[in-house]
């Protein structure tokens, strides 16, 4: 069930990503990124394992339906993926983890899940921005697009997370 | 069956992340030029860095027989100078002392034995009679004299290190030419006192220490170190201080002197 399910929602992320690259175009300050939010809500503390393969799948399946450089996205989610867990129990309260609930905002509250979203979007678009320019030669142009990015990409997941999944679970 | 424990599942986890992610950074250089470039340069870097690494290693292996190889270079060189020397004082018909400049031949030798931590040291080597060692031959190596053969038997002899108390050998400045006695006073394996310099000549820090040649031990013209400091003994003669060149501590490779006049000299100072 939960795999339909995540599969499902694997399928709606990547379209939404797909649809939202294709009409934003804000030029090189800005780079739409909402998929993380599938791979960040999945299940509290699942298998890095399993993280890692959703993240590549994910990544995959972004760059190859997108304008982006081929293996761009998936490098970028695996490395969020990597510590996706780590972060998740750093914003638990302790004795709080519910390692089969998702780890949304109504589950983790406002602060809590953004802090999670947030710092793993700033991992996944560190790493993103890394790639494009293979180091910190560049770092004066990339950093407003970093910051642009991540403000703006943080809404449009907390928006998503308002909208369709914090409002069906009351 | 292995029980599945949090150190293996991190670590297949690790790996699993490791070829992903290495999927992915080959469909990045497969796709961007930019990133090839970058990729290309970051993996010449590393292999270069890497052979660079693999080749220090390999040379440290080869030391020893390098070492080996320069000291038989070394001993053929002096061969050949003395060669040149010996055709060089038979021209030279101005020559006085034809002597100093005869036939030196050289033996090769390793230590196999060496104290410097006392104020007697010795040495032992692995020549002997059935090579052609004697007693009271000189041994030097490319830092400078070594010492001076005592026992010998077939296949080892025993070597009085020039680190002893009692041992003298005659030095010379090399600016000036002023000689005297060069002694090992147990202050130090890198230090030695010449002795006996007249206070009127001059010299200055720095200046090279030779072998004098003023026996039949030694052959003349060997550096043996610089001259460090001075000081005045009995307002007639100068001490100086001399740093040695040789490193007793890392000997290894050294030259038995072999003087081929030497029966020849020692017959005549009997007479």
């Amino acid at each position: 069930m939960r795999k339909t399910n995540n599969l499902t929602l694997f399928f709606l992320f990547a379209l939404t990503q797909i649809i939202l690259s294709t009409i934003i175009d804000f030029g090189p300050i800005y780079f739409v990124s909402v998929y993380p939010l599938f791979l960040l809500t999945r299940q509290s503390v699942s298998s890095t394992h399993s993280n890692l393969l959703w993240a590549f799948a994910m990544g995959f399946v972004v760059d190859y339906f997108t304008h982006s450089l081929a293996g761009i996205n998936s490098a970028a989610a695996l490395v969020m993926a990597l510590s996706q867990n780590k972060i998740l129990k750093l914003a638990y309260r302790k004795g709080e983890l519910d390692y089969q609930s998702r780890p949304g905002m109504r589950e983790l509250g406002v602060q809590r899940f953004v802090f999670y979203v947030g710092l793993s979007l700033l991992i996944h678009h560190v790493v993103l921005v890394l790639i494009e320019s293979f180091g910190f030669t560049h770092l004066l142009y990339n950093l407003p697009r970093l910051a642009v990015s991540l403000i703006i990409n943080l809404l449009l997941i907390i928006l998503i997370e308002l909208g369709f999944f914090y409002k069906n679970r009351k | 069956m292995w029980k599945k424990t949090p150190f293996i599942s991190a670590l297949t986890a690790i790996m699993l992340f490791i070829i992903l992610e290495s999927v992915s950074f080959m469909m990045i250089t497969n796709e961007g030029i930019f990133q090839q470039a970058k990729i290309a340069g970051l993996t010449l870097r590393l292999k270069t860095a890497l052979s660079s690494l693999t080749l220090d290693i390999e040379q440290y292996l080869k030391l020893r027989s390098v070492n080996e190889l320069l000291h038989t270079e070394n001993l053929r060189l002096l061969k050949e100078n003395e060669r040149y020397k010996a055709l060089f004082t038979s021209l030279d018909t101005t020559s006085v002392d034809k002597s100093l400049t005869s036939d030196f031949s050289f033996i090769s030798a390793k230590i196999i034995a060496n104290s410097t931590n006392k104020l007697h040291n010795f040495i032992i080597l692995n020549k002997g009679k059935a090579h052609g060692v004697k007693r009271d031959m000189g041994v030097i190596s490319s830092g400078g004299i070594v010492g001076i053969v005592t026992a010998v038997s077939t296949n080892y002899s025993h070597v009085i290190s020039y680190l002893n108390l009692n041992q003298s050998v005659s030095a010379k400045i090399g600016a000036t030419g002023v000689f005297g006695p060069m002694v090992w006073e147990g202050r130090g394996i890198d230090y030695a006192t010449l002795k006996e310099i007249p206070i009127h000549k001059e010299f200055t820090i720095g200046d090279t220490v030779f072998t004098s040649g003023f026996s039949s031990i030694y052959p003349p013209d060997i550096p043996l170190g610089t001259v460090r400091k001075s000081s005045e003994k009995g307002g007639s003669y100068h001490e100086i201080q001399v740093k040695l060149f040789q490193d007793f501590s890392s000997l290894y490779n050294v030259s038995i002197v072999v003087n081929n006049k030497k029966e020849e000299l020692d017959n005549l100072t009997k007479k």
